[in-house]
């Protein structure tokens, strides 16, 4: 496959192009869906292709080509194509190479897995053992391998494994909670643990009250808070800002969240999504983004850098940059100092449908799903129901008054839409709205 | 006789050798092709030419499903293999069946009078940069334009164990815009989405660079002329944007049987109507909502869905009452009815699901005329810009974009950032008028794991809500 990639590289540059990368992906995944407690459908996929990005003369064409016995054929293709666009005078160039990549290798554990029920019954029967009644979630063996090759001397091979349980458990239909296993080593897949947080979550939420709008101290659970990092790593791609799409424009060097937040992205780490390099071969890294709530850096590939003034933080997709996996460094107290800090607020374990009134304002909402808990002195007094967070990105970021010591990997379907790892937080001043009728 | 259809027959064939009760394959061919036109640049084309097979099978009452882009009789062996060895090795309690339907033999495809695979990509390129031209004549601050032309060429061939031969062809066009004005410190922001099904003659069906235009303007008027929105009880006048929106939101998901059956419940969720909801009353005797695979020209356009079922209207809510499910053959088995052709995959590679396809509000009889100057106080939200609801379809909001005050039942100044956060009962039992003319946006409905960003539109004439809260 590392032929593939050259060839269609080659084959780019002969026929005239200025640059040429070719990212050959052999996608081996396999997935159980489960829902009423058992399996619904597995699925297993024997896909390989090639993501390629041809310039020629400033003109930028990006394709996947599935055929890869035929790449010569879709090269040529792409490059006609290329020639009757336009110039993009944005367009700067890719990273030169050749590079160094770290040497990681994906556990021969998660390699030879090829059956995943006894993964779905684990976390099922934890969460009906915390008192759920119906479990629903997805069990995932990702598993894909990259031969990267670019025109400016990149050269890349990357094996990625890793496993992740989705769960969430019901009670009925407006109790309920969700777990979260995500792995790269077998050694740490824990899906009983996800399930029974899923599961007593539910249990908890018996019987919730109808919701009284108002601004709250909120105590956001990780998988929750991950959903705004996620916003926030998302938001801070230099396309996004460029685009108008977010909330950071203008603002490196300035406060965008309290003190208590820093927060890196590093697809180096050790992560369900670790990667050797980015789009443009270039080795990834840690990037540290906000420091002590100080907007540092956005994510770029060469292109978007060149116009920052600046250089690429390794995080190149195909035509944008984009995070690799968000780390928000923990805080100093235990999660249960934590929830003792909460006088009268609320307990958010789970968020979706995330949107904006204006990016560039960062003025958003999204409705909270799962347990709703009221806390009175650390305590919970009762469940509700049926609220939405209508608030502001910068104005939630800037209103962290703690972080819990220790942070956990989430990602889940699409909120979260890469790792995040991510501690408890508490947030002040929180708007809380309901449905007037 | 085809080499495609040749692979989906010898995969079907393959799988009922190897113990499959029903066994189904499905080839696609896409050749989307995109482009991004950001702040007067294009960003980068993108061309696709995607192929493969998915094969399902249902084995001791299991659903294995798999699938390649090896078109090679050796690639679909293996992934036959792969679907029964993974669906033999679920070990149900309880057994899945699919609904009894009849098989079809059967040939389709959308027509188009100038065939997108004929449109160069200058073509395509110079009809976007001409309303970007437009939209930057108007004379004020427009601080960023993100505008997405994309098509997709749909082939497919389908079989099933029972007898089921489908072949065809589905040529689709799309135009997303974004765009952000600015006025002082005042910002605001708007999105649209037009799709079609057919040729290239689609563009001009849209007065694409008149609608761009009238936003943009419309959007400079909110950000000079525009007030606060009252707040409290009082009439609305949504638009067919808005229409077309709850349709989608609170008809359309929460009739969609998987979801009521929990298939969805970790991820899209679960509904507010149970199972035996059917109806259940939910909104004014006004009220009827349906989903329609067979609108022409409309991005969600098809005659047989995924699994070989035809494609009909479907019913949602009548007159108030929820009258019928989207199903599948499974879901339908479940709840001992047949399929309404709603079943749908976004590709080769991921199994059909329970869809919406194009969904509105059925038009009545009022001009917009009629249903304003009957409105003594209260707002016409022409457009939104947020909006969500809650994973049972239950809790909406939609904040409005183009909105303006009514009184005396005229239109007078504009009002920002208007909110309707309401059940889905009390927003549909409002409803006391409906107007007649009829109008459509696309969409893409996000669903399952792994993510299916389907094809889908939403409209509905202009609608009348009676004393409902805004703020």
């Amino acid at each position: 496959m590392e032929d593939v990639a050259s060839r269609i590289v080659d084959k780019a540059i002969a026929l005239g192009c200025q640059d040429a990368v070719a990212d050959v992906v052999e996608n081996r995944s396999y997935q159980i869906r489960f829902a009423r407690n058992e399996a619904v459908i597995s699925n297993q996929w024997r896909e390989s292709n090639a993501s390629v990005f041809v310039v020629h003369g400033k003109r930028v064409v990006a394709s996947d080509v599935r055929d890869l016995s035929k790449t010569d054929e879709a090269v040529e293709r792409l490059v006609k194509i290329a020639k009757t666009s336009q110039a993009n005078p944005d367009y700067a160039g890719i990273a030169k190479g050749p590079f160094r990549y770290a040497r990681t290798r994906p556990d021969p554990k998660v390699l030879s897995l090829h059956e995943g029920g006894k993964y779905v019954e684990a976390a099922v029967g934890g969460a009906l053992d915390q008192g759920a009644k119906e479990c629903a979630g997805s069990f995932w063996k990702y598993e894909d391998e990259h031969f990267l090759a670019t025109s400016n001397g990149a050269e890349g091979h990357d094996h990625r494994a890793s496993l992740y349980l989705s769960i969430r458990a019901l009670v009925s239909l407006e109790s309920s909670g969700h777990g979260i296993a995500c792995a790269s080593k077998l050694s740490q897949f824990q899906p009983e643990k996800a399930g029974q947080k899923a599961g007593r979550i539910a249990a908890l939420a018996r019987t919730p009250k109808p919701a009284k709008a108002g601004r709250y101290t909120v105590l956001f659970d990780p998988l929750i808070f991950g959903s705004l990092t996620d916003q926030v790593g998302g938001r801070l791609s230099a396309w996004a800002v460029l685009a108008g799409l977010s909330p950071f424009g203008k603002k490196i060097g300035k406060r965008v969240a309290s003190s208590q937040l820093t927060l890196y992205d590093d697809g180096s780490a050790d992560s369900i999504a670790r990667k050797r390099f980015d789009a443009e071969g270039v080795p990834t890294r840690r990037n540290l983004l906000v420091n002590k709530g100080i907007l540092k850096t956005y994510l770029h590939n060469t292109s978007t850098a060149k116009k920052f003034k600046t250089k690429t933080t390794g995080n190149a997709g195909l035509v944008a940059p984009d995070s690799h996996a968000v780390f928000v460094k923990p805080g100093d107290r235990s999660r249960d100092e934590i929830f003792s800090e909460v006088k009268d607020g609320l307990w958010l374990t789970n968020t979706w449908y995330t949107r904006y009134q204006s990016y560039v304002t960062g003025d958003l909402s999204t409705i909270p799903r799962d347990g709703i808990f009221h806390i009175r002195n650390g305590d919970v007094v009762e469940a509700w129901k049926d609220i939405r967070v209508t608030d502001n990105l910068l104005h939630l970021m800037k209103n962290i008054v703690a972080l819990s010591d220790e942070a956990e990997q989430m990602m889940w379907w699409g909120e979260v839409s890469v790792p995040n790892f991510v501690p408890y937080a508490l947030i002040k001043d929180v708007g809380i709205t309901t449905s007037n009728q | 006789m085809n080499a495609e259809m040749d692979l989906v027959d010898f995969a079907v064939d393959q799988a009922r050798s190897k113990g499959a009760t029903y066994a189904e394959a499905r080839y696609e061919k896409q050749d989307p092709e995109n482009f991004i036109l950001k702040n007067g640049v294009l960003d980068a084309l993108y061309v696709g030419h995607d192929q493969g097979i998915g094969v399902r099978v249902l084995v001791n009452g299991a659903l294995g499903f798999a699938a390649t882009n090896s078109l090679s009789k050796d690639g679909v062996r293996a992934i036959v293999d792969d679907a029964i060895k993974i669906a033999k090795a679920s070990r149900r309690k309880t057994k899945i069946t699919f609904a009894q339907e009849d098989s079809i033999a059967m040939n389709w495809s959308v027509p188009e009078s100038k065939k997108l695979a004929d449109v160069s990509v200058e073509e395509k390129i110079a009809e976007i940069q001409g309303v970007d031209r437009d939209v930057m004549q108007l004379g004020f601050k427009i601080a960023a334009r993100f505008f997405n032309l994309s098509d997709n060429r749909i082939r497919k061939f389908f079989a099933n164990s029972e007898g089921s031969r489908i072949e065809s062809y589905s040529p689709r066009l799309r135009v997303f815009y974004f765009l952000t004005v600015v006025e002082g410190a005042g910002v605001e922001q708007t999105s649209r989405n037009y799709g079609w099904s057919g040729g290239w003659e689609g563009i001009s069906t849209w007065g694409l660079s008149d609608r761009v235009v009238e936003e943009a303007r419309s959007m400079h008027r909110s950000l000079t002329e525009g007030k606060k929105s009252p707040e409290g009880k009082m009439d609305l006048v949504a638009g067919p944007q808005v229409a077309g929106i709850a349709s989608h939101e609170s008809c359309g998901h929460p009739t969609e049987a998987d979801r009521v059956l929990g298939r969805e419940a970790a991820q899209a969720g679960k509904s507010f109507i149970p199972p035996d909801g059917l109806g259940m009353r939910v909104g004014s005797e006004l009220v009827t909502v349906v989903d329609d695979p067979t609108v022409e020209h409309a991005i969600a356009y098809y005659l047989t869905d995924d699994e070989g079922v035809k494609a009909r209207r479907r019913y949602l809510y009548k007159e108030g009452r929820v009258t019928e499910f989207l199903q599948n053959r499974e879901t339908a088995a479940a709840l001992g009815t047949h399929s309404n052709g709603a079943s749908r995959a976004v590709n080769y590679n991921v199994e059909a699901i329970v869809r919406m396809a194009n969904t509105f509000v059925e038009p009545k009889d009022h001009t917009l005329e009629e249903l304003l100057e009957d409105v003594k106080f209260g707002v016409y939200m022409k457009s939104f810009m947020e909006w969500n609801i809650d994973d049972k379809r239950y809790n909406a909001k939609y904040a409005g974009r183009e909105a303006y005050l009514i009184e005396d039942g005229e239109v007078k100044h504009p009002v920002r950032n208007t909110i309707v956060e309401l059940t889905t009962p009390a927003f549909w039992s409002a409803v006391d008028a409906v107007g007649k003319d009829l109008d459509f946006e696309a969409g893409f409905c996000g669903k399952s794991d792994p993510g299916q960003a389907l094809d889908a539109s939403m409209g509905g004439p202009p609608i009348r809500l009676r004393n409902v809260h805004l703020r």
